[in-house]
């Protein structure tokens, strides 16, 4: 995880400097990172109690000369509170705060051992395995 | 780094068992083949004992009101009971029980055969192996001594290609899809395949507890599946719905 926001951030700052070539001319390119934390408010699920979520928000100022840019990106989510509708849900309630982190999806062709998937028939997973291996072979 | 195209260490063996292809990879170099033979004798047992497909089957005279679950073998009762407590721990979204009032476990049985059959391995002094059966595996050691084991999580869109990869040394890994063997995946409430999300990884200890909370979470829908994995102890989990947002618990361990 920490590695592909490391990824993400190596991607935009090399893109930056490309989108900017034309301004950097007229003034230099100044970017304003802020992280902020938001609380939403709490609300009713059903017959699983009351839910509040937690956001954390990246917000990025890039100004170029007197051209101001902003981009926002949720970079955390948690739920401080959690229905207390069984002994399980207090017991975790009380523990740590967990913390969910939603990128988006990526398609990657990685060098693998083996492929964790639901599978649609024997075969698709037996040539997937094989793959895999013969891979693994050449890794 | 080159390896090269050479020999790997250890055994291969590939069986269709429980519907499923069960695949048990030893990379240790010490003579395995007659451990195999008794792990996947011991996996036909289970076939032969919990399949709801099979008239003499335990499960098939529990179901027929020949055989008291007291009376039962053991591992059924372990199985069974297991069930039910994932049935609370789950919400009720993991449900061994079917419209009518049959029970079928079979949610839990892969998952905790596969535990059972990596436990065989440990006793038998073995360090390194990959036991998978259906793309839900137990991993331990190394894949070879260079390399620690990578495992691609399957792109639910992009059939050739995953969407993370996790490398460890010690992990059961269980993942639960729309994508999967038609619509085994069922959402108790509405009795269909849940809209909205593509597939749910669970890592942790136990496989069998892995799969049960892959398909639990599945099942729950994109607002509930991503909320419930971030409280599970000693589980991590990613999520991946269809507008293509992927949520990761703090811990998931991909690189």
């Amino acid at each position: 995880m920490r590695k592909s926001i490391t990824v993400l951030l190596a991607v935009a700052a090399l893109a930056l400097p490309i989108a900017d070539a034309t301004a950097a001319t007229r003034g230099t390119t100044k970017k304003i990172v802020v992280s902020k934390r938001f609380a939403g408010s709490a609300a009713s699920v059903d017959r699983w109690g009351s839910l509040q979520v937690t956001i954390v928000v990246r917000k990025t100022t890039t100004i170029t000369g007197t051209k101001k840019k902003v981009t926002r990106k949720i970079t955390a989510v948690s739920v401080p509170t959690y229905p207390n509708h069984t002994d399980r849900s207090i017991y975790i309630n009380q523990t740590a705060l967990p913390i969910l982190k939603a990128e988006a999806l990526r398609a990657q062709s990685a060098s693998i051992n083996m492929v964790s998937g639901a599978t649609d028939s024997s075969d698709a997973f037996a040539q997937s395995l094989q793959s895999a291996i013969l891979k693994a072979k050449k890794s | 780094m080159t390896v090269g195209v050479r020999k790997l260490p250890g055994i291969r063996r590939v069986e269709q068992i429980m519907g499923l292809p069960v695949v048990v990879d030893v990379r240790d170099d010490d003579e395995a083949g007659s451990v195999l033979d008794h792990l996947f004798d011991w996996l036909r047992w289970v076939d032969a004992t919990f399949s709801t497909f099979k008239e003499d089957s335990e499960i098939s005279r529990i179901n027929r009101g020949g055989l008291h679950r007291e009376d039962a073998h053991p591992d059924v009762r372990q199985v069974l009971e297991r069930c039910d407590r994932l049935r609370d721990e789950t919400d009720g979204y993991f449900d061994m029980r079917a419209p009518g009032g049959s029970i079928d476990p079979a949610g839990l049985v892969k998952g905790w055969a596969i535990d059972r059959a990596a436990a065989i391995l440990d006793d038998a002094g073995l360090h390194n192996y990959a036991v998978s059966g259906g793309g839900d595996m137990r991993v331990l050691g190394r894949a070879i001594p260079d390399l620690t084991w990578r495992v691609g999580i399957q792109h639910p869109l992009e059939r050739h290609e995953v969407a993370a990869v996790v490398e460890t040394t010690d992990l059961a890994i269980a993942t639960s899809g729309a994508y999967a063997r038609g619509d085994h995946v069922w959402n108790p409430p509405s009795g269909r395949a849940p809209r909205g999300i593509l597939s749910v990884t669970i890592v942790g200890p136990e496989l069998g507890t892995a799969d049960a909370y892959a398909t639990a979470a599945f099942a729950m829908g994109p607002e509930r599946a991503p909320h419930w994995t971030a409280r599970l102890l000693g589980y991590e989990a990613m999520t991946i719905l269809a507008d293509e947002t992927v949520f990761k618990t703090g811990g998931f361990p991909d690189e």
